[in-house]
């Protein structure tokens, strides 16, 4: 029989104290259920120990990365790093403890002590230094737009678009930022753009625990906002929603938030835009977790789809809407890369190929980077296209 | 074994646009984020892990502005005893010579076994503020290092020279080291440490307690972005152009 081994845990008062401090005050809500860990992806992934249950407990002991031995806090501060903030546990816990929060209160802690991955360092760096997390210079922020006739925005245009980094930067996801310039043409909508005016949405770097920095950027977007006359945002990316529409306010925005999805689904349904191209394939959806869980966003991407004739719409059985799972972009995930084996984005690539699916859909930058990458690695051949691209073809254009 | 790291808190350039400021002697700053210069973290590392095999203090020395105490504060979380700042604003204009005279100074009644510094710093990449340090405490010193080994009052050090030669030299002590990038893994600090590192003093010092009428011995001239040379073809267009531009010239030059 094995012997039973003593464990001395040494409780640490000051740590509990410290990430209180930083907001990980829903610690104390939890009863330890461990609801959350029948939802975390990463016990899909299965072959990295992430025990999501235990942080609510960890941080009323002052256990998070407690350890003075090295390798050992190295360990600990990678785990804080894992938590890719998609917040299903949050959905799942019947008190709705945040845990993402309670990782997120350590991460600041660490980022203020410059104890955090050089990856997400040289991110923040970027962000600081030109907007956005690519290190690409600003003046080329607005080049996505220059062969398409997009104007800068004014103050008597019904919307700014705001297509945040990666949509305008890289350039395959610039496919994205075009095609929602394209539909507005077409649908006759006045916008413009911001082009190097602004800086990136700072949703990401927050959640990986640079807070003075998503601060000092978020109050930079704020003012040219106001200084535009800007009243609605439109925004590809549900980090970029989620964060104008929750957290900019606490700095003193004013303006709406709007995401694609949501806003090209009103043109369909008040007959401004008709999808009248075929799409003849078998597309699944993947429901962002910040669009979905974080948002409530499910309908609309699925009318949009569903309005498309030809395309079939399908769906991962028993893993779709609000029990989607991650990309593992998010939180600063997209800048980490994990060891072939402890990827999220396998699972759930799987999950959407087993479906038979010809095109995987995505309404997320982040998942749609992510996903491009974890075709070519896997070596399948299988597109992945946002919304957006898929209802411009279906317009004709 | 007592231990002295001199740190410096830089700019962070490596992947920045960097701009020069209306004076023409120094960047914009405004838009750069700020970290323990590079070479100075392996250096610290380095001194805590002589300090786990043989005991000791580790004091950590910094001529800075009072930004740089947030700096010292690291070094306080990861292993450091005790954290000294030099005020910069106290001492003006810098060089190699200077900033090792001013740390001579500030460091004149601590009993050490050896000194550590970074091989150079990642914004003046002068180099020579641990050999300065040296010669003007009249002790040995080894720049370039790879590796440090302590034994029997001596100390074994690795020096990584130009065609991947590696210099073994026996050194006495005390003795200064200027460390290279690479020489091991910085740690990271933990939650416990860092607590405990926020409510430690850091000694201030300024022209009140250095009297040092260190010169300086070079002035900065000017600091320019160099003009762009001619032999550098920048290829512009959508990926698809710039990758088949790039393989007619690789063919062109028969170089496949």
């Amino acid at each position: 029989m094995a012997s039973k081994k003593n464990v001395v845990v040494q409780i640490n008062p000051e740590i509990r104290e410290a990430l209180l401090e930083m907001g990980a005050v829903d610690a104390y809500k939890c009863y330890q259920c461990g609801k959350c860990a029948s939802v975390c992806p990463w016990f899909q992934v299965g072959t990295y120990e992430f025990l999501v249950f235990r942080f609510p407990l960890e941080t009323v002991l002052g256990l998070i990365a407690s350890s003075e031995e090295k390798e050992e806090l190295a360990k600990e501060v990678d785990k804080i790093y894992r938590c890719v903030g998609c917040e299903a546990c949050v959905e799942q816990c019947p008190l709705g403890v945040k845990i993402p929060d309670i990782l997120r209160s350590a991460r600041r802690i660490l980022v203020d002590f410059g104890s955090y991955p050089e990856t997400l360092k040289s991110v923040v760096q970027k962000i600081r230094n030109v907007g956005n997390p690519l290190g690409e210079p600003r003046e080329n922020r607005g080049d996505w737009a220059k062969d398409l006739n997009v104007n800068a925005y004014s103050s008597d245009m019904e919307l700014l678009y705001f297509p945040c980094c990666v949509p305008a930067y890289d350039a395959r996801i610039q496919k994205v930022a075009k095609s929602t310039a394209l539909i507005l043409q077409k649908s006759g909508i006045s916008f413009g753009i911001l082009g190097d005016k602004e800086s990136c949405c700072g949703e990401a770097i927050r959640r990986a625990g640079a807070e003075n920095v998503f601060t000092e950027t978020a109050r930079s977007n704020i003012k040219v906002f106001e200084e535009a006359g800007v009243r609605q945002v439109l925004v590809s990316s549900p980090h970029c929603y989620v964060t104008f529409k929750n957290e900019y306010p606490d700095l003193g925005a004013r303006f709406e938030s709007l995401h694609t999805t949501q806003y090209l689904w009103q043109l369909i349904d008040a007959g401004r835009i008709r999808p009248d191209k075929e799409f003849k394939k078998k597309v699944v959806y993947h429901d962002p977790c910040t669009l979905g869980r974080q948002s409530g966003i499910y309908e609309e991407p699925r009318n949009i789809l569903k309005s498309i004739p030809g395309l079939e719409l399908l769906e991962v059985e028993e893993f779709s809407r609000n029990l989607s799972v991650c990309c593992g972009a998010g939180s600063g995930g997209l800048w980490i890369d994990w060891p072939v084996g402890e990827r999220m984005a396998d699972i759930r690539i799987k999950q959407l190929v087993d479906t038979g699916a010809e095109v995987i859909v995505v309404a997320c930058p982040y998942c749609l980077q992510m996903f491009e990458e974890t075709v070519k690695s896997m070596n399948l051949d299988i597109p992945v296209m946002d919304v957006t691209e898929i209802l411009c073809e279906a317009l004709g254009e | 074994m007592d231990l002295i790291v001199c740190i410096k808190r830089v700019p962070q350039t490596a992947e920045a646009e960097v701009k020069i400021d209306g004076s023409g002697k120094d960047i914009v700053k405004d838009r750069l984020t700020f970290d323990m210069n590079e070479a100075d973290s392996y250096a610290l590392e380095e001194a805590i892990l002589l300090k786990e095999k043989s005991g000791g203090n580790i004091t950590a020395v910094s001529l800075g502005s009072a930004e740089a105490e947030d700096t010292l504060r690291i070094a306080l979380a990861k292993g450091a005893d005790s954290a000294i700042r030099i005020k910069l604003e106290d001492f003006g204009e810098l060089d190699g010579f200077k900033t090792a005279a001013l740390i001579r100074e500030a460091i004149k009644d601590i009993k050490f076994d050896a000194i550590l510094t970074g091989c150079m710093s990642t914004d003046d990449s002068y180099y020579q503020v641990g050999p300065t340090l040296a010669e003007m405490l009249g002790i040995p010193h080894a720049t370039l290092v790879s590796k440090i080994e302590v034994a029997d009052q001596k100390a074994h050090v690795h020096r990584e020279l130009e065609g991947g030669l590696i210099e073994h030299l026996e050194m006495s002590l005390p003795a200064v080291f200027a460390v290279q990038t690479g020489i091991n893994e910085p740690r990271y600090a933990s939650l416990i440490a860092i607590r405990r590192a926020a409510g430690k003093e850091i000694k201030v010092i300024g022209k009140e307690e250095i009297s040092s009428e260190a010169k300086l011995n070079s002035t900065l001239e000017e600091l320019f972005i160099p003009p762009v040379g001619e032999r550098a073809e920048i290829l512009t267009g959508t990926p698809d152009e710039v990758s088949k531009r790039t393989a007619e010239i690789i063919k062109e030059k028969g170089l496949i």
